[in-house]
C-alpha cells in the first residue's frame, strides 16, 4: 500500500513539474517571493506581526491575570485612577508610538519613495522594460513597444493573459482599463495597483527568480472576476530576447491596418 | 424639587400613555417601543445576513457542489449550485445587509433609542415624532432590500462598496442594483433623522446635574456615533443619489472616458465620497460598543472606571481622527504619494487613543471584584476580538504592506474582527445587560454562557481562518479561489473555516431560544428594577420596564456613573454602589473620587 502511494505521489509530482502551470505553494504563510524588493514588504509584515503579538500577549495576559486574581471574593479597590496608573497608560501608548508606529512609518516612507513608487529611478536605468497592460472584463492584454521603442505602432508585440519579463531588469507597467475598475496584482512580487478606467496607473517590480507566476485581478469586476488570471513568466535575459523577437515577428505578420480594435496602445507617459 | 428640576419638569410634562393598539405598538412615538421595533427589524435581518454568509462559506469550502437543504429551495434553476452571478450577489448583499440593515439598527437604532433618554434622565427624545419617522423610513429601506431579490436579474452584485462603473448600467444593468442603491439612500435618510435626534437630545435634555463628565460612557459612545452619522451619512446619501441618477437618468458623474464606457465623469469620485463616509462608519459601529464596554466592565468589576476622562477624550480624538484617515482604503488607486503618506500617518496615530481605551478597561478590572455574569463575559469577549481586529489594522494602514495585503482575505478577517465580531459581541453585551430593562426579565444565565462560548470561539476561529488565508495571498470575493494555483494548499483551511462558521451560525439559535423563552415563557421571574446592582439612572431611578413617562420625577444627578465600592457609601447604605441620583441617608456627600478620575 505504502510504496504504491509513494509512486503515485512521485508520479503526480513529476507530472506537475512537467506541466507548464506554476507550481502550487504549500499554503499557510506568504507565497514564494520572486522579486528583488518583496523582502521589504515581508520584513515589515514580520516586524508588525512580532510587535502586535507582543502587545496582545502583554495586555491580554494582564487582563487575564487580573480576572483570575481579582475574582468576586476579592474586595474591590475604590480607585478611579491615580497619577501612577494614568502615567502607566500614557507611557505604554508612548512606547507603542515610538517603538512600533514610528519604525513602521519611517521604514515605509523609505521603501515607497526609494523603491515601490520611485518610477523615475527605474525609467532612468538602461535595461528598463516598459510594458502596457490593458484590463478588460475578464482578461489582461499586454503590449511591448517593439524595436522602435514606441507603443501603438505596427511592430508592437501583443499578448493575452501572458506577460514575460527578463530576470533582474526593472519592469515598469502602465495600466489602463476599458470598462470597470480592476486591480493588477502580483502576489509573488508583493505589488498591486488598481486599474481605473479613464486613467493610466503605474506599477513597478524587478524579478529575482525565473519561473512562472500568477497575475491576479484583486478588485471585484463582475461575475467572472475569479477567472481574470494571467501568467507572468520570468525568463533569463537571452531567452527573453529570443521570445520577444518571435513575438514581434508574429505581431508583424498578424498586423491588420483595418483592425482599429487591436491598436489600443497609448503613448508612454513618463511620470 | 430643585428649581433646575422644576424647569425640566415644565419642559417635559407627563402625557397620558396612548390607549389604542396602533398608537401603542405600531405607530408609537415612545422611544422604548421604537427601540424594540429597531431590535426586531435588526435581529431578523441579522439572521438573514448570517444565512447569506453561510452560503458564501459553502462556496469557499465546497466549490461547485450543490448547497444542501436550502439549495433545492432557492437555487432550483441551477440544481442547487451557486453560480458566479449568484455568488457576487451573495457577498454584496451580505455586506450591505449586515452593515446597514442589521448591526446599525441593533447597535444604534435600538440602544440609542432605548438608552439615551433613560440614561440622561429624560422623558423621551427631543423629537419623538421624528423618531417614529426614522423607524418607518428604515422599514421602507428594508422592504426595498427584500424587493431587490425578486427582480429579473437578481439583486445587487457590485460589492458592498458599489464601485462604479461596475455598479452603473455598464456592469449591473438590473433593477435589483437600483433598488439596493435606493435602499442605501433611504436608510441614510433614516439614520440622519435618528442622529439629529440623538445629538439634540443629549445636548438639551440631560437631567439637572448630569454634566458631560457625568455621562455614562455608553452615552458618550452613542453621542459621538450620532455626530459622525449626522456629518457623514449624508455624504453617502448624496453619492447614492448621484449613482441613481447615473443609472436611471443618463447622467455621467461616475462614468469615465474609456473605450467601453464613454462618459465624462470619474469613478474615483465615488470612491472618495464612499470612503469619506465609509471610514467613519467603522467607528460609527464600534463607538457604541466601546461605550457599552466601558460601563459594563466597570459595573461588573464593581470598581470606578479607570481614568474616565482619559477614555472620554480618547473617544473624542478617535472620532476626529476617523474623519481624516479614509484615504487608506484607496492607497492603490494611484493617489499622490504625499497624500498616501499623510493618510498613513493619521491611521497609525489612531492606535494611540484606541490603546488608551483598551488599557483603561484592563486597569478597571485590575483590583476589582469581578462578577462573571453573561454581560461581563460578552464585554470581555468583545475586548478580545476588538484587540485582534485593532492590531491587524496596523498592517493595513501601512502603504507598503497594503501593496501585498490589500483586497486579500486578510482585510476581510480584519474588518470582520472589528465591525462584525466586536460590534456583534458589543451588541450582545448590551442586549444581555439591558434585557431586563426592556422586557422586565433576565435572560437565562446558563443558555447565555453557552451562547457566549459558542460565539467567542466561533468568531475567533472563522475570522482567524480568514486572516490566515489572506496572509497566504487568497484574494477576497473570488467565486472559486482555487483558480489560482499558488493557494491550492488552502483548500483544507477554507473547508475548516466553513465548518466553524456553520457551528457559529447554529450556536446563535441558543440566543434565539433564550430570547423567546424569556419573553414569552412563563418560567422567568420579574427581574426587579436593578438586578445588576448598578448606578446609572435607568436602573437606579426607575422601574423595569420603565413607565411610559420613564421617570415619575426628573432625577437630580449628584455623582458620576461609576460610584462603586466607595467605603463611605458602604458605611451609610450597606451597599457597594450609589445611584447617580441617589441621596444618601444622613445627607452627607461622600468624597466623590469617581467624578474626578
Amino acid at each position: 500500500m505504502r510504496p504504491r502511494r509513494l509512486t503515485a505521489a512521485l508520479a503526480i509530482g513529476l507530472a506537475r513539474a512537467a506541466a507548464a502551470d506554476p507550481l502550487p505553494e504549500l499554503g499557510y504563510g506568504l507565497p514564494r517571493d520572486a522579486s528583488a524588493d518583496g523582502h521589504r514588504v515581508d520584513w515589515l509584515i514580520h516586524f508588525t506581526m512580532a510587535a502586535v503579538a507582543l502587545v496582545f500577549l502583554l495586555v491580554g495576559g494582564t487582563l487575564l491575570f487580573a480576572l483570575i486574581r481579582h475574582r468576586r471574593a476579592h474586595p474591590a479597590h475604590y480607585q478611579p485612577g491615580r497619577k501612577g496608573s494614568i502615567g502607566l497608560v500614557l507611557g505604554f501608548v508612548g512606547l507603542i508610538l515610538v517603538a512600533v508606529d514610528g519604525p513602521l512609518f519611517v521604514h515605509t516612507l523609505f521603501d515607497m519613495r526609494r523603491v515601490f513608487w520611485n518610477f523615475a529611478a527605474a525609467e532612468e536605468r538602461p535595461d528598463v522594460v516598459r510594458l502596457e497592460v490593458q484590463a478588460r472584463q475578464w482578461a489582461w492584454q499586454g503590449r511591448y513597444p517593439g524595436p522602435d521603442g514606441k507603443f501603438n505602432t505596427p511592430d508592437d508585440a501583443v499578448t493575452l493573459n501572458d506577460l514575460r519579463v527578463p530576470l533582474g531588469a526593472p519592469v515598469v507597467v502602465q495600466l489602463a482599463s476599458v470598462d470597470v475598475v480592476h486591480s493588477f496584482s502580483l502576489p509573488n512580487f508583493r505589488v498591486k495597483r488598481d486599474v481605473v478606467p479613464g486613467d493610466i496607473t503605474r506599477l513597478m517590480f524587478q524579478a529575482r527568480t525565473p519561473g512562472e507566476y500568477e497575475i491576479a485581478c484583486a478588485q471585484h469586476c463582475g461575475p467572472n472576476h475569479y477567472k481574470m488570471r494571467g501568467i507572468l513568466t520570468v525568463l533569463p535575459e537571452e531567452r527573453y530576447r529570443e521570445w520577444l523577437r518571435t513575438a514581434e515577428a508574429d505581431a508583424r505578420r498578424a498586423y491588420d491596418p483595418d483592425d482599429a480594435e487591436a491598436r489600443w496602445g497609448w503613448d508612454w507617459r513618463p511620470e | 424639587m430643585t428649581p433646575a428640576q422644576a424647569l425640566m419638569e415644565a419642559a417635559q410634562p407627563i402625557h397620558a400613555p396612548p390607549t389604542s393598539f396602533w398608537r401603542r405598538y405600531v405607530f408609537s412615538i415612545d422611544h422604548k417601543v421604537i427601540a424594540r421595533q429597531f431590535l426586531w427589524a435588526g435581529l431578523l435581518f441579522l439572521l438573514f445576513g448570517g444565512a447569506l454568509a453561510m452560503l458564501i462559506r459553502w462556496q469557499w469550502g465546497f466549490p461547485y457542489r450543490p448547497v444542501p437543504l436550502v439549495g433545492g429551495l432557492f437555487l432550483r434553476g441551477s440544481g442547487g449550485l451557486i453560480g458566479p452571478a449568484v455568488y457576487q450577489q451573495l457577498f454584496t448583499t451580505h455586506g450591505l445587509i449586515m452593515i446597514f440593515f442589521a448591526v446599525t439598527p441593533v447597535l444604534i437604532g435600538c440602544f440609542g433609542n432605548l438608552l439615551i433618554p433613560l440614561m440622561i434622565g429624560a422623558r423621551d427624545m427631543a423629537f419623538p415624532r421624528l423618531n417614529m419617522y426614522s423607524f418607518w423610513t428604515f422599514l421602507l429601506s428594508q422592504l426595498l432590500v427584500l424587493a431587490s431579490f425578486f427582480t429579473a436579474l437578481g439583486t445587487a452584485g457590485a460589492g458592498w462598496t458599489t464601485y462604479p462603473p461596475l455598479s452603473t448600467n455598464v456592469g449591473m444593468p438590473g433593477l435589483g442594483q437600483t433598488l439596493m442603491v435606493a435602499a442605501i439612500f433611504v436608510t441614510g435618510a433614516s439614520s440622519t433623522m435618528g442622529a439629529v435626534n440623538y445629538v439634540t437630545t443629549v445636548i438639551r435634555l440631560r437631567a439637572p446635574g448630569m454634566t458631560y463628565m457625568r455621562l455614562p460612557l455608553t452615552i458618550w459612545g452613542l453621542w459621538l456615533t450620532a455626530i459622525l452619522t449626522a456629518l457623514f451619512v449624508p455624504v453617502l446619501g448624496s453619492a447614492a443619489l448621484l449613482l441613481l441618477l447615473d443609472r436611471e437618468f443618463g447622467t455621467q458623474f461616475f462614468l469615465p472616458a474609456a473605450s467601453a464606457v464613454r462618459g465624462g465623469g470619474d469613478p474615483i469620485l465615488w470612491q472618495h465620497l464612499f470612503w469619506i463616509f465609509g471610514h467613519p462608519e467603522v467607528y460609527i459601529l464600534i463607538l457604541p460598543a466601546w461605550g457599552i464596554l466601558g460601563d459594563v466592565i466597570s459595573f461588573f468589576a464593581r470598581k470606578p472606571h479607570h481614568w474616565y476622562r482619559g477614555t472620554v477624550w480618547a473617544m473624542i480624538v478617535v472620532t476626529v481622527l476617523s474623519a481624516m484617515v479614509y484615504g487608506h482604503h484607496m492607497f492603490l488607486t494611484g493617489m499622490s504619494p504625499l497624500l498616501g503618506e499623510g493618510f498613513m500617518l493619521f491611521t497609525l496615530l489612531i492606535s494611540a487613543p484606541s490603546m488608551v481605551v483598551v488599557l483603561n478597561w484592563v486597569l478597571t478590572v485590575w483590583k476589582g471584584s469581578v462578577r462573571l455574569d453573561t454581560p461581563m463575559l460578552f464585554a470581555l469577549g468583545t475586548a478580545f476580538v476588538f484587540g485582534v481586529g485593532g492590531l491587524t489594522g496596523l498592517f493595513l494602514g501601512d502603504v507598503s504592506m497594503d501593496l501585498y495585503l490589500h483586497d486579500t482575505m486578510f482585510v476581510v478577517g480584519h474588518f470582520h474582527f472589528t465591525m462584525a465580531a466586536a460590534s456583534f459581541m458589543g451588541a450582545m453585551t448590551g442586549l444581555y445587560f439591558w434585557f431586563p430593562k426592556m422586557f422586565g426579565r433576565r435572560l437565562d444565565e446558563r443558555l447565555g454562557k453557552a451562547h457566549f462560548w459558542f460565539t467567542l470561539i466561533g468568531l475567533t476561529l472563522v475570522f482567524g481562518g480568514q486572516l490566515l488565508a489572506g496572509y497566504a495571498g487568497q484574494q477576497r470575493r473570488l467565486f472559486d479561489p482555487f483558480q489560482y494555483t499558488f493557494i491550492q494548499g488552502l483548500r483544507g483551511l477554507n473547508r475548516w473555516t466553513s465548518y466553524f462558521a456553520f457551528a457559529l451560525f447554529a450556536g446563535q439559535f441558543l440566543f434565539v431560544a433564550n430570547f423567546f423563552r424569556t419573553v414569552f415563557g412563563r418560567r422567568a421571574a420579574p427581574s426587579g428594577p436593578n438586578p445588576w446592582e448598578v448606578t446609572t439612572l435607568e436602573w437606579s431611578a426607575t422601574s423595569s420596564p420603565p413607565p411610559f413617562h420613564n421617570f415619575d420625577r426628573i432625577p437630580e444627578v449628584v455623582r458620576g456613573p461609576h460610584e462603586f465600592s466607595n467605603p463611605e457609601v458602604r458605611r451609610l447604605t450597606g451597599r457597594d454602589y450609589a445611584g447617580q441620583a441617589e441621596v444618601l441617608p444622613g445627607g452627607g456627600e461622600p468624597a466623590a473620587a469617581a467624578g474626578k478620575g
